[in-house]
């Protein structure tokens, strides 16, 4: 009873902080209700009793992702009328994505699993240990793969990014450190009438 | 019925034994700070309120409370007194998890770890959303220091626990406080333990890291609109935080209660003695680095956390895990 009333409370807020995500009007409201959503989600994964993934969840999306939005979306200058009016351009592949999605949702939770089998499978045993159990054997190839494909969209982003500039000076740390009293400072005995000679 | 209500009231008496103490450390913790850099520069530091001017940091707190709450016209109200309440709620929840000794917890969860991270991670929100509410440059400048530094250090932190946790194969902290029973992870680790112990300093935002709230550039960084009570919450998170951070460094290297060598006389004295202790010298050695070090410059600091540790711990990770399995000790 209990788990049933927190799953509809929190399933509640995730449903409510998404659609805030969508209709904020300020950008960095909405990043904000992006990160309750995934604390919602976090929770949600808790309830079910997948504690590790839930945690990894908070970890890499809310500790990681949402900041780094955050830090750009903070930066940006945006016209908020113009954002308003653009949303309406998105629309069709929205719909398009969220088709996917629900496809895919359908085709697991109907086809794939059944709920004994789900039920035996998170009691027995503790689920970071399950995990570490098929990660780096079952599923060896399938987790390099997704590496690569996540070190690859980090390459193509900085390549389609960084511009070099030789104008820009940088400091070298090497030689800074290296620097001694010597090279930077010349004691000279100057006679009085001459003046410092230049060489 | 009873008996719920009966654990609900030990629950919270729990948690209150927790929160207390912490608040009340913070406030030594001010003082004993500002003792430690009166030695170190040769003054007295302060010695007027109370005896040895021990009360003094009450005193100040009770000085804020009675100042008016300044809201800045072109802030974001609600973000504005969120922040502080945010950080301060982060940095006092993440004492559910921390043992003291091998039985005094309230919450043994057996992703202990996991949940610290995820708490001190989540510590970043209350500044980056205090320096964008405050719509003033200062603290938005801060705010985006901060950002960039915490995740930065995130990462080494991230690497050395994943370190401690090859050696221990548990997430859960008692697990790994009863691992170190014959052996600290601080000497078979110790490099790991320095790199810790320098990114705990930057994850707190401490000197010679406390970039977001340099007062030689950015006046007081994120917090410089906060007056009164809400920069107080400030300051209590970030001592609170201090105070956490060695936990976890006692925790994961220092054999949290366990007493240096396990023999009749040390053995004998209560665990929690040894933990208060080893906390206590690692906030001495964050008191000490603020007196000794001069700040970093930002581009330093980005340069430390990417290319020095970032490097260093990842191949300190797999140096660790080929010993281990080379030598047949990895737990099962």
């Amino acid at each position: 009873m209990f788990l049933v009333g927190s799953f509809f409370l929190f399933a509640a807020f995730l449903i409510t902080t998404c659609i805030f995500v969508i209709f904020s009007k300020n950008p960095v409201n909405s990043v904000l209700f992006l990160v309750l959503a995934f604390l919602n989600s976090t929770f949600l994964f808790i309830l079910i009793g997948a504690e590790f993934v839930g945690i990894i969840l908070a970890i890499v999306y809310i500790g990681a992702v949402a900041i780094l939005f955050l830090f750009v979306v903070m930066m940006l200058d945006i016209q908020i009328t113009t954002l308003m009016f653009n949303i309406k351009r998105y629309i069709p592949l929205a719909l398009l994505f969220a088709g996917i999605i629900l496809a895919e949702i359908i085709y697991l939770t109907v086809f794939k699993t059944s709920k004994e089998n789900l039920d035996t499978f998170i009691r027995t045993k503790n689920n970071t240990e399950q995990i570490g159990d098929v990660l780096y054997t079952e599923y060896f190839i399938d987790f390099q793969l997704s590496g690569i494909v996540l070190l690859l969209a980090m390459i193509g982003a900085i390549v389609l990014t960084h511009v070099y500039r030789p104008t820009i000076k940088r400091q070298n740390i090497e030689s800074q450190n290296s620097t001694t009293a010597e090279d930077r400072v010349k004691l000279v005995k100057i006679k009085s009438g001459e003046g410092i000679k230049d060489d | 019925m009873t008996s719920l209500s009966f654990e609900l009231t030990i629950g919270i008496l729990k948690i209150f034994s927790f929160v207390v103490p912490v608040l009340v450390s913070v406030a030594l913790l001010v003082y004993l700070e500002r003792k430690v850099l009166g030695a170190v520069q040769l003054r007295k530091g302060p010695n007027v309120v109370g005896p040895f001017g021990i009360l003094q940091s009450f005193a100040d707190v009770l000085k804020l409370l009675t100042k008016e709450n300044l809201l800045p016209s072109s802030s974001n109200k609600f973000l504005f007194i969120f922040a502080p309440m945010l950080t301060l709620i982060l940095s006092l929840i993440a004492w559910a998890v921390i043992p003291i000794s091998s039985t005094y917890v309230i919450a043994n969860l057996n992703i202990g770890i996991l949940y610290l991270f995820a708490v001190s991670s989540f510590g970043v929100y209350g500044v980056i959303i205090a320096g964008w509410a405050s719509n003033s440059k200062y603290p938005f400048l801060g705010a985006l220091r901060s950002a960039a530094q915490m995740i930065s250090y995130e990462v080494s932190i991230g690497f050395v626990i994943i370190t401690v946790l090859i050696c221990v194969g548990s997430l859960n902290l008692i697990d790994i406080v009863e691992s170190q029973k014959n052996m600290w992870f601080a000497i078979p680790l110790l490099p790991m333990f320095v790199i810790f112990i320098i990114s705990a300093l930057a994850e707190t935002n401490r000197l010679p890291f406390d970039l977001p709230e340099d007062e030689a550039t950015l006046v007081a960084g994120f917090f410089t609109e906060y007056s009164s009570i809400s920069f107080g919450l400030f300051f209590l998170a970030e001592y609170a935080n201090m105070i956490l951070m060695s936990s976890l460094t006692v925790i994961l290297f220092l054999g949290g209660w366990y007493p240096p060598i396990d023999i009749f006389p040390l053995n004998a004295i209560p665990g929690i003695f040894w933990f208060v202790i080893k906390v206590f010298l690692i906030l001495f050695v964050f008191l000490w680095v603020r007196a000794t070090f001069p700040r970093y410059r930002y581009d330093q600091l980005m340069r430390l956390g990417w290319k020095i540790f970032l490097p260093f711990t990842l191949i300190w990770v797999v140096i660790t895990s080929a010993f281990l399995f080379y030598f047949g000790l990895l737990p099962n």
